[in-house]
This record gives structure tokens, sequence and C-alpha cells, in this order.
């Protein structure tokens, strides 16, 4: 069985050049030094993709930008959520990311459009309300006549508490506010589902 | 909740070791220095996950070992055991096993092993800091209820970002309205957490009194009611909680009305704390009074003597067991760390008492006669010497 450990400094191989390439692959999300490692070791073989992989990079950094309108990310900007017909704009999913955008996206059920916000409060890692677009938020429910504006951020204290301030920026407005339910996933196994989950799922238990 | 055997290496200056422990009373006898209360931290480490002293892991493994190993085996109260296995190395590293498995999160493990540890600075329970008897109460309901510890856990970090707003309100340019409006959305959240957390620290002292007056006049021989009461520091909770009623679980969590009446409290000083850059009200300022002779007694806080803060400190902790058995029906391993040497004859005599009739316990001591003539049934010593632990045969006497 591995020990967990903090990835150790000292660079094993004989070349500090590898040794860069592992440490900015291991800055990566989800890469730690193991996998970052391995993926090194393949970029610098011969049959290497690298030169494929650095132009698909290149070409995304340049294509890819966030739309001006709901933040989500684009080639085209507004995007097609926005520009598209077929989406109620009067219905608004708040979110906290882009990448929150795609889950939803993925499942296809939802009709309604986006508003991005880039963050979340959290004044112990600098983010105050000034520094999120709320005043475009604003801005859009007025120019949408946005009907119900559907909250999704995460469930942590973050997420709730910015949450709560949009629900006190909208206060007086004549709009439905609404949050996603919490509770046991689908096709989760209620004996593994956690305890506080479980508390909350039976919290607002509803009727058959 | 027993444990039935113990593997140890590596673990402060304790010799490489295999016990086997009784199910009742088991003697950890030694001079001071040698290694009694070591053993009794190893044994307790999966409990928290820490040394109850507070130590930082890399302090427990031995000075001339860069690894250390602990696996207990352990009976669940229906007769289930299940071996744990705990592993720690200098780098940092953690390994976490049961039944051979090995687990990733640390709360997988953490919290398997019910125990309660007393030792002699544990009786700043009683007089030290409110602190002490805030963690005290924190960690005997989060046992008992595991959404209790998420709202906790939720509360302090909640309590920090605000603590974080303040501070940079106090520094910076505020723009009024919306600065308020912030920290109101910070006040809602924290209310949202503060009111499970008040109503649970409520019901954990109405829950343990009657446990520890019960153990106190067991042990002191006297007929004084000793009380722990909750004393909130929101107005709203403290009418909340004086104008009764059984919260229970399921109220505890989403009571809105709570939550509002906590969270408007809030938001009415909060020009004061924007002027003084920090939080002036919450849970974080709770305390709970020790007080013997009921609600209007001696308050042992400050007027207790040494001896009543002591048999006091005893109750309440032993009475966590009783807590976690009546609500969980778990009996927690008990650990009994040098407690005779702070008692009287007769105090320690009724201790051993009630030791004998506890669910299993260790009791460590450097005196030979506090525990001479206590022969409990089914008992088993054992004898610690620079980190050598030996058992001392059942006729072997305890010299
Ligand atoms: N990491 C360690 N490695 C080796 N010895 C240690 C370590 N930590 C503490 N000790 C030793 O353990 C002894 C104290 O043991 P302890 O269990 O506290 O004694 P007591 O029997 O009085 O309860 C001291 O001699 C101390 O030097
Ligand atoms: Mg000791
Ligand atoms: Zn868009």
């Amino acid at each position: 069985m591995a020990w967990e450990r903090e990835a150790n400094d000292g660079g094993e191989f004989q070349s500090p050049a590898l040794e860069r390439l592992v440490r900015g692959l291991s800055r990566l999300p989800g890469l730690g030094r193991k996998s970052a490692t391995r993926i090194a070791l393949h970029l610098v073989a011969r049959e290497s993709p690298a030169d494929e992989l650095l132009g698909a990079i290149g070409a995304a950094r340049a294509q890819v930008t966030n739309c001006g309108n709901c933040g989500a990310i684009t080639e085209a900007d507004p995007c097609r959520i926005c520009t598209s017909e077929r989406r109620d704009q009067t219905l608004l999913c708040v979110v906290a990311s882009p990448v929150d955008v795609l889950p939803f996206e993925k499942a296809g059920f939802y009709r309604g459009r986006y508003f991005v916000l880039g963050g979340l409060l959290s004044p112990l890692d600098g983010v105050r309300a000034d520094d999120l677009p709320f005043d475009r938020l604003l801005a859009r429910v007025e120019r949408d006549q946005v009907a119900e504006l559907i909250i999704a951020l995460d469930a942590s204290v973050e997420g709730e508490t910015t949450a709560l301030y949009v629900q006190r920026l909208l206060q007086g407005r004549h709009l439905q506010l609404t949050r996603l339910a919490t509770g046991i996933p689908v096709g989760g196994a209620l004996a593994y589902t956690d305890e506080v989950t479980l508390q909350r799922a039976y919290q607002f238990r509803r009727g058959f | 909740m027993r444990i039935v055997t113990a593997r140890l290496s590596g673990f402060r200056n304790l010799s490489e070791a295999a016990l086997a422990f009784s199910p009742g009373v088991n003697l950890v006898q030694g001079r001071n220095g040698e290694g009694k209360t070591n053993l009794l931290e190893a044994l307790n480490w999966l409990a928290l996950g820490r040394s109850h002293r507070g130590s930082r892991n890399e302090d427990l493994i031995a000075f001339d070992r860069d690894e250390l190993h602990v696996a207990l085996e352990l009976e669940e109260d229906a007769g289930a055991r299940l071996a744990c296995e705990f592993g720690l190395d200098r780098s940092g590293g953690r390994r976490l096993r049961i039944d051979g498995e090995a687990v990733r999160r640390r709360t997988d493990l953490v919290g398997r092993l019910a125990t309660v540890f007393f030792d002699p600075d544990s009786i700043r329970l009683v007089q030290g800091g409110p602190e002490r008897r805030r963690q005290f109460a924190d960690q005997g309901m989060a046992e008992i209820d595991p959404a209790y510890l998420a709202h906790l856990t939720a509360f302090q970090r909640a309590l920090k970002q605000k603590t974080g707003l303040l501070r940079d309100l106090r520094r910076g340019a505020v723009n009024g309205a919306q600065a308020r409006r912030e920290l109101a959305a910070w006040n809602a959240e924290l209310a949202h957490h503060a009111a499970p957390v008040s109503l649970g620290r409520a019901e954990y002292a109405a829950l343990l009194t009657p446990f520890a007056d019960r153990i106190h006049r067991d042990l002191a021989g006297t007929d004084q009611p000793l009380v722990f009461t909750y004393r909130p520091r929101l107005e709203s909770v403290a009418r909340a909680v004086s104008s009764g009623g059984d919260a229970g679980v399921e109220n505890r969590s989403g009571n809105h009305a709570l939550e509002q009446d906590v969270s408007a409290e809030m938001d009415y000083i909060v020009g004061s704390e924007i002027q003084r850059g920090r939080p002036l009200t919450g849970p974080q300022l709770d305390d709970f009074e020790v007080r013997l002779g009921g609600p209007d007694g001696l308050d042992l806080r400050t007027f207790g003597s040494r001896g009543e803060t002591r048999s006091a400190a005893i109750a309440l902790i032993l009475a966590r067991s009783d807590a976690l058995d009546r609500r969980r029906g778990v009996r927690p391993v008990l650990f009994l760390d040098d407690i005779f040497s702070e008692l009287d004859r007769e105090r320690t005599r009724r201790l051993q008492e009630m030791a004998s009739r506890l669910h299993q316990v260790f009791i460590a001591t450097a005196r030979p006669g506090d525990i001479a003539d206590w022969r409990p049934e089914g008992l088993k010593a054992w004898r610690v010497e620079a980190g050598r632990i030996t058992d001392i045969p059942a006729d072997g006497g305890a010299d």
C-alpha cells in the first residue's frame, strides 16, 4: 500500500529540463507528481504527441473566450445559449464558474439561460461583493425580465452565503427565486449516503 | 466497545509490543517518565486522529525511528471485531487501514473507536477558560450527532470569513450599503449554523447533567446536586433555550424562527462590529456553568476548591460515556491517566469501585499504594519500565 506523501522536491531525474516539465504539469488541476511524471515521460518520448498538443493549446487559447453576456466558455460572443431562440430568457440559472454550465448542458433538460458569477464571496481569499458582477446580474434580470432565478452554487459556506447575498440583492423584485435541492444521489445506495446529506434529504422529504 | 489487542512499534519510547487486554480493568504501573501515558496515547490516537495531549504526529515517532505503527483489534458492543491500523512517518505520510483495507479519508477511521480520556489536566474543564468547556460539549455532541459536527465546522468557517470581512472593512474605505448587505449575508449563513450549534449545546448540557450528578454523588459522597448549564452569548438563543421544549435532532437544524432571530441579533450590532473590526456575539463566546448545590449553587469555575473542582471534572467527563451510551448505544473505552494521585483516599476508593463497574478501563498510576489491595474481577496489570511493557501476573502483587 502506498504512503501518502507530500511531493518531494529533490529531482530524481538526470535532467533539470524534465524536472521543470514535471513540476509544471503537476501544477495542473487533478495531477499529482506521479501522474505528472508519467505524462512528462510520454511527452518527451520519440513518438510524442507534444507538437500537436502545442498547436491545439495555442489555437484554443486564441479562440476560446467567455461570453460577454453570460460568462460561459465559447468561441462566439455572445454564445449560442444566449442567442438561441429556443432558450427561455426569463429563466436564469446563476452558477459560480464556467465549468458549472457543462453538467447542465450535458444533461440537456435545462431550457433557460445562465449567468456565471466567476467566483463566490470569500473575504479570506480576497473576494468581496465588489469583486463579483452583481451589477451585471441585476441589469440582466431587468433587461430579460427574468421570471425565475435559479441559484446553483456549491453547498459550501461560501456558496450558501453568495446565494443569501443574491437573495438580499433581489429582495422586493417580482421574480421567483429558487435553489437546487440536495439529497440522495440517484442510483446512490442509501447505506453509503453521508449522515448530513441523509438528514437534509429527510428534512425535505416529500409526499407521494 | 473494547480494545481486545494492540500491536505497537516505533511509538515514542515504547518497545515493540503485542498486548492482549482485559475487557474490564487494565492497570498500567510504572514510575514517572517510563512510558505509561505514551501507551494510553497510542491506544487513544484513533479516537481523535491525533494525540490527546496535542502533540504533533511527528513527535509520536520514536526518536531513533522513521515511522510508527499501531494496530488495534476492536470489539464493538454487538460483538463484531474490527482490525484498525494506523502508521505515521516523518515526511507527514499517514496510512490508515480497516480490516486490512486501506482507507483514504481520515474520517472513515477516526471516531470508529469511542473513548473518554481523563488526566490531571482535565481539571481545567472546570477551572479553565470557556473554550475548554465549549470543546468538551462540542466533542460530546458531535459523537452523538454527525450533523452537529457539520454545522459546527461550517459555523467556524463562516465565522472566519466574517472576521476577515470585518478586518477588511475596518482597514479600507467602506461602501456602506453594500458592506451591510454583505455582512447580512454572512450573518444569515452564520445564523443557519449557529442556531443548531446552540441548540445542540443546550441539549448536551441537559443530557449530561443527570449522569454527571449521579457519578458526582457516588464519587464525592455528597447530596449537593451538580449542574452543568449552558450559558449562550446570544440573547435570542438564551430566550429560546429558557422557553424550554426539548429541541430534539429534527428541530435543531431547520429551526427557521430561531435562525431569523439570531441573524437579526447579529445584524443589530453590525455597526459596532465594523467599528471594532471583529464579531462581537455568537456561539464562539458561549460558556457553560458548573455549579454545586443546584442551579443557584456554588460556581465551581471560580469558587471551587481543588478537590471539588477535581470531582466535578471527573464526573462530567465520565458522564460523556453515559450520554454516548444513552443516545447511540455505544460504550466508550475509558482512560484514567494519573487520576488517583489527584484524589484523597476515600475518593480514590470510590472511584475504584466505580471503575470496576465501568466498561473497559485503562488506569495508569505511578503510585502502587493507590491500588494496593484492589483486585477487581478480570483485572490485568502491566508494568512499564523505560518503555518496556510486561504483564504482572494476577497473583504477582502490585509492588
Ligand atoms: N518520540 C519519542 N521517542 C522516544 N522517547 C520519547 C518520545 N517522546 C517522549 N519520549 C519519552 O517518553 C517518556 C515519557 O513517557 P510518559 O508516557 O509521558 O511517562 P509516564 O510514565 O510518566 O506517563 C520520556 O522519557 C520521554 O523522553
Ligand atoms: Mg504520565
Ligand atoms: Zn452566453
